[in-house]
C-alpha cells in the first residue's frame, strides 16, 4: 500500500491535470465567489440600499462602465482610416508611396472581422441546426420509441390470446 | 561659415533620410496589418478625426526612424506604445488649451449662473480627462485594454507584466476612475 505525502493526492501520481480544466474549475470558482460575494450578491444589496457610501462608490463604478461602453461605441467615419493612411504615406518615401500596396492602403476602409461578418448568417444558421436536431431526435428517439410500444403491445395481446384461446389460434394470428 | 555648417547639417540630415528610406515597405504591410485596430484605438483615446489623423501619421513616422529604420522586435507592442503615448501627449496638450479656455469664459459665465447638464459629451470627455491623469502604467493598461481591445496576455505581454497584475492594475484604474469622477460630481 502506498501512502500519500501531506498535499500530495491520487491525481499527481496519474500526471498533471489540463489546462482546460483548471481553467473550467477557476470559471467556476468565480461564478460561485461572484454569487456569494458579488455586487449581485442578496447580503450586498441589502447593505447597499442603506449604506450612502457605498452607493455612491457602485455609481461612481457604473458611471467609468457606462463612459467606457459610450467611448467604445461612438463610430467614427468611414473614411478616417482611409484619411489616416494617407496622411501617415506622406511620410514614407517615394518608393513606398508608389507601391501597389501603398494605393491599396489609400482606399482602405475599415472591415468587420470574419466573425463578424458571419453574424448575419448566425440566426438562420441556428434554425436549420436546431431542425436538423428535432429531425434527428424525432428518428431517433421517438420511432425507436414508438417500435418498442408496437412490438411490447404486440406480445402482450399474443399472450392474451395464448391464454384464453390456445396457442394455435394466437399463432395464426399474430404469425409464427 | 555658419551658412556653410547649416548646409552641411541639410546634406547630414538629408543623407540620414535617405538611408532610412532604403527599405519602408515592411511599414505598409504593418499598416495593413494593424491600421485599423490604431485608428480605432486612437479615436477611443481623442474623439477627434484630425488629431487621430495626426497621431496615427506621427506614431508610423517614429516607426520608419526606429533606430535608424530597423524593424522594431514586436512591431505591434511598439506601435500600440508608441500611438497611446502620442495620444497621451495630445490629449494632454487639448485639456491644458480646454482649461485656459475655460478659465476666461468661467469669469464670464459666473454671473449667468449656467446649470451644466451632464450628458454625453461630459461624461466621456471627463473620462479622457481622467485617464490622462492616471499613474503611467494604470493608464498604460486602460489604454491598451479598454480602448485598444487588447487581451490581458497581450496587455501583459508589451508591458512587460504577468496577466494577473494587468488585471489588477485595470481593476485599480477603475477604482481610481469611480473615485475621481465622484469627486468631481461632488464639487
Amino acid at each position: 500500500m502506498k501512502f500519500l505525502a501531506r498535499g500530495q493526492t491520487t491525481r499527481s501520481d496519474q500526471g498533471k491535470p489540463s489546462p482546460s480544466q483548471c481553467r473550467r474549475i477557476r470559471r467556476r470558482l468565480v461564478d460561485s465567489m461572484l454569487r456569494r460575494v458579488g455586487p449581485e450578491a442578496p447580503w450586498v444589496q441589502r447593505h447597499v440600499a442603506h449604506c450612502p457610501r457605498c452607493q455612491k462608490r457602485l455609481a461612481g463604478l457604473g458611471k467609468v462602465d457606462l463612459a467606457l461602453s459610450i467611448i467604445k461605441s461612438q463610430p467614427h467615419r468611414l473614411d478616417l482610416l482611409m484619411r489616416a493612411n494617407s496622411a501617415a504615406m506622406r511620410m514614407l518615401n517615394h518608393d513606398a508611396r508608389e507601391a501597389t500596396a501603398a494605393k491599396e492602403l489609400e482606399q482602405a476602409r475599415p472591415e468587420p472581422c470574419f466573425v463578424e461578418r458571419c453574424g448575419r448568417y448566425r440566426n438562420p444558421v441556428t434554425n436549420v441546426a436546431a431542425c436538423i436536431a428535432i429531425l434527428f431526435l424525432t428518428k431517433a428517439g421517438i420511432f425507436s420509441s414508438f417500435d418498442k410500444v408496437h412490438a411490447r403491445g404486440e406480445a402482450a395481446l399474443k399472450q392474451y390470446y395464448t391464454t384464453q384461446a390456445g396457442e394455435e389460434v394466437a399463432r395464426e394470428i399474430f404469425g409464427a | 561659415m555658419f551658412n556653410k555648417a547649416v548646409s552641411y547639417d541639410l546634406l547630414w540630415d538629408s543623407a540620414a533620410f535617405e538611408a532610412v528610406d532604403e527599405s519602408q515597405r515592411w511599414i505598409l504591410a504593418v499598416m495593413r496589418r494593424h491600421g485599423h485596430e490604431l485608428v480605432t484605438m486612437l479615436w477611443r483615446i481623442l474623439g477627434n478625426e484630425q488629431d487621430v489623423c495626426d497621431a496615427y501619421q506621427t506614431t508610423f513616422l517614429r516607426l520608419a526612424h526606429h533606430e535608424e529604420g530597423l524593424k522594431p522586435k514586436w512591431v505591434k507592442a511598439y506601435l500600440f506604445r508608441a500611438a497611446s503615448n502620442t495620444a497621451l501627449s495630445m490629449l494632454r496638450q487639448r485639456i491644458a488649451e480646454r482649461k485656459a479656455l475655460s478659465s476666461v469664459v468661467q469669469t464670464a459665465d459666473d454671473t449667468q449662473d449656467v446649470q451644466i447638464d451632464i450628458n454625453v459629451k461630459h461624461l466621456t470627455e471627463n473620462l479622457r480627462y481622467h485617464v490622462a491623469q492616471l499613474p503611467e502604467h494604470l493608464r498604460n493598461v486602460i489604454m491598451l485594454r479598454d480602448f485598444g481591445e487588447l487581451s490581458y496576455a497581450e496587455v501583459a505581454r508589451i508591458m512587460g507584466i504577468s496577466v494577473g497584475t494587468a488585471r489588477v492594475y485595470r481593476c485599480k484604474a477603475v477604482q481610481l476612475l469611480a473615485t475621481w469622477m465622484n469627486r468631481e460630481a461632488d464639487q
